[in-house]
């Protein structure tokens, strides 16, 4: 191993450019995990499919809308409307598929009293059961994925070759949190959450329906998810039943990394591990990306045990 | 439970165990002959991956053996072969617990297989101990031959990446004149081996390494390489590891304006390499492969071969196909032989006299390595694979 640190001194601008996109990603994928865990004390380890079944409902979108693999790439109006279009539908889909998870894998179990380590187990049988599904009926193999948008570079900064699709990613991606802080934040709906993360019975007692919160936590994640699915594939274009695993466990860390169950700590960590990663493999190669990644992680665990932020999401204010 | 009875119970399971595997080794000759046709059974194991990221490699290596399998069911009067696969996924850690299933299997003879390095590496010592020949169409590391020493079983019908990176290093330096190329490897035992012998071999031909990288082939993004390529301005990018990220690597590389070469090894030789890069993404990508692929318009007994297959299997032969069909003929060779013990085929395999085979004429060294072979070079073309020759011919 030897460490490269003129490399990050040259390429700064690009890595750090490549390091946002994929950030935002994990930030995005990370609100799912953070909301749940707020209102639920519950990690929800079958989000990673809620995010694989946004990449397919982008695909099932492209193929609805009459697009192939061999397709020329969309401009102007076309270009939007097929966009909007495909995140909408990628999103409504995650976004049910999380509220028939709960319905399904944790609810009958919260009615009985269940431990959560019981939850925990029904979490991954239901993300193993998620994947396999996916991989009988699609295929083990990666499949091809259309290009809708051309990857043209819109401008340079610093060397950081600015492209279309990083920027889609990027903007798309903060206008979602943006709209999502605000909607917990100001919201009656939002208050909810926020009342039922701090102290759930008090909520209750206060008219707070928490049945209801749980659904709405658990669906808000899943259009999170879906959007991130949808951005990950215009992105990659790349698409396989086992997709959701490592963002999955990336975005996780990227919830304790920025503090769990705080909504502004998922940016915080997903931007901060998007940057760690990239800088990380810049500087010592591709093979140490993780080693150093993960050590960051223990690092700021040691020194701050509840992460970057470390608030709760029910303290999180407008 | 009291200590006598808790002794009593494992007496018992000890019995019935010693029992089965009596039943097991015992039984075999009676158990296999088949009454009907007085045909004799003989089984050949399958190892290599058959569901997992890269199982396209195993499929052709499998496929390739059914075509073997059929035509000597059809031309033999005293055995019956049949395939007995074991999946691995191709994953060195699910490795020897197929290993646990496919090595007490009396009727399994020999294996072809495994299809990866680094799943051949993890069962090796396991294989030797139970003296179970196995000839892989595809594993290619060169450290392989030594794991086990002194070793017997371990074969291969097609050149290490030794041979490969030599010929690959001569083909970028002479044929495509590069001069400073980037290696980045997926850090697989593969990968990294092919890349390792590119490396080696690149030295004494004056060509500089501007870069050398790795990426993480469980991920799909490869910008931190991409973006490294591009700050060091190759003329030619290598890659060591396998189709489906060897295919997005490719497609990154484009898609971020490099314009450099991209070249890669046999792992890579596969559609899905076309299917990750897309037709454009992967237009003018360099694929070298030791091995032979087989088309029905090329002529003479490769011809023959992808039409027979092609009725049997339903599909072109793809990577490899033909050398899991030569690795299998090695046995039914031996077997129709008369060497229906695994000792005595595993001494047929070691005494090999050279072997007519469909990808190469085919002798063993001592170290289980094939003798000879050559690099062939397939080049990406409007979304498919064209072979240009060897490297041999195109360094000239």
């Amino acid at each position: 191993m030897h460490a490269c640190f003129t490399c990050l001194k040259d390429q700064f601008g690009p890595q750090t450019m490549d390091g946002l996109t994929l950030g935002a990603v994990y930030a995005l994928i990370a609100l799912g995990y953070t909301l749940v865990y707020g209102v639920l004390r519950l990690i929800n380890f079958a989000h990673s499919e809620i995010f694989m079944i946004g990449v397919f409902g982008s695909l099932f979108a492209m193929h609805a809308l009459g697009i192939g693999d061999a397709d020329p790439t969309k401009t102007g109006v076309v270009l939007i409307v097929t966009l909007v279009l495909v995140l909408i539908a990628s999103m409504v889909m995650s976004g049910f598929a999380a509220l028939a998870m709960e319905r399904i894998a944790y609810r009958p179990l919260r009615k009985r009293g269940a431990p959560r380590l019981a939850a925990l187990i029904t979490a991954i049988g239901i993300s193993l059961f998620l994947q396999e599904l996916f991989a009988a009926r699609y295929g083990r193999d990666q499949l091809g994925y259309p290009r809708v948008l051309a990857k043209r570079e819109l401008f340079n900064i610093g060397g950081a070759n600015v492209r279309s699709d990083k920027v889609l990613v990027l903007v798309a991606s903060f206008i979602l949190m943006l709209a999502l802080d605000r909607f917990i934040a100001r919201s009656r709906l939002g208050r909810g959450i926020r009342a039922t993360a701090q102290d759930a019975e008090t909520a209750a007692l206060m008219g707070v329906n928490i049945e209801r919160v749980i659904m709405l936590t658990f669906f808000l994640g899943g259009l999170l998810a879906g959007a991130a699915g949808m951005l990950y594939a215009v992105f990659f274009e790349t698409i396989k039943y086992n997709i959701g695993f490592l963002p999955g466990i990336k975005a996780f860390t990227a919830a304790v990394l920025g503090g769990i169950g705080n909504v502004r700590g998922a940016l915080v960590g997903g931007i901060a591990l998007g940057l760690l990663e990239q800088w990380g493999a810049t500087v010592l190669g591709g093979q140490w990306k993780d080693v150093f990644a993960f050590a960051v992680l223990v690092l700021v665990l040691m020194f701050r045990p509840t992460g970057l932020l470390g608030e709760s999401l029910g303290r999180s204010r407008a | 439970m009291s200590v006598s009875t808790g002794r009593r119970w494992r007496l018992i399971a000890a019995v019935v165990a010693a029992g089965v595997l009596l039943a097991a080794c015992g039984g075999d000759d009676n158990k296999s002959s088949n009454a009907g046709s007085g045909k004799k059974t003989v089984a050949i194991g399958f190892v290599g991956p058959l569901t997992g990221d890269n199982a396209n490699l195993g499929i052709n290596v499998r496929d390739g053996m059914r075509v073997a399998v059929e035509e000597a069911n059809a031309a033999s009067k005293d055995y019956t072969f049949v395939i007995k696969p074991f999946d691995t996924q191709g994953d060195p850690a699910q490795a020897p617990g197929q290993a646990a299933k496919y090595i007490p299997d009396a009727q399994i003879l020999g294996i072809v297989g495994p299809t990866f390095s680094g799943e051949t590496r993890a069962v090796l010592p396991d294989l030797e101990k139970a003296k179970l020949t196995m000839i892989s169409a595809s594993a290619t590391n060169p450290g392989l031959p030594t794991v086990v020493n002194p070793e017997t079983v371990f074969h291969r019908v097609i050149p290490d990446d030794d041979v490969q990176g030599l010929g690959v290093a001569n083909y970028v330096a002479k044929g495509l004149k590069a001069k400073k190329v980037a290696l980045i490897h997926d850090n697989s035992d593969y990968g990294k081996g092919l890349w390792e012998s590119t490396l080696k071999g690149l030295a004494p031909l004056g060509v500089s390494t501007a870069l050398t990288d790795a990426i993480d082939p469980k991920s799909t993004d490869y910008s931190a390489a991409v973006n490294k390529v591009k700050a060091a301005k190759p003329d030619l990018v290598f890659f060591g590891g396998y189709y489906s990220n060897a295919g997005l690597l490719k497609k990154q590389l484009s898609d971020a304006g490099v314009t450099a070469k991209f070249v890669s090894g046999d792992g890579a030789l596969d559609p899905g390499f076309i299917t990750a890069s897309g037709a454009a993404g992967g237009e003018g990508a360099i694929i070298t492969c030791p091995c032979k692929l087989a088309t029905t318009d090329a002529g003479g007994a490769l011809g023959s071969f992808a039409t027979k297959y092609k009725s049997v299997i339903g599909k072109d032969p793809g990577t490899y196909s033909s050398e899991g069909y030569d690795a299998a003929n090695i046995f039914i060779k031996g077997v129709e032989a008369g060497k229906t013990t695994r000792a005595k085929l595993l001494d047929y395999v070691e005494t090999l006299s050279p072997y007519d085979g469909l990808s190469k004429k085919i002798e063993f060294e001592a170290n289980g390595n094939v003798k000879g072979g050559s690099v062939f070079v397939y080049l990406v073309k409007s979304g498919k694979l064209v072979e240009l020759g060897t490297t041999t011919d195109l360094a000239k």
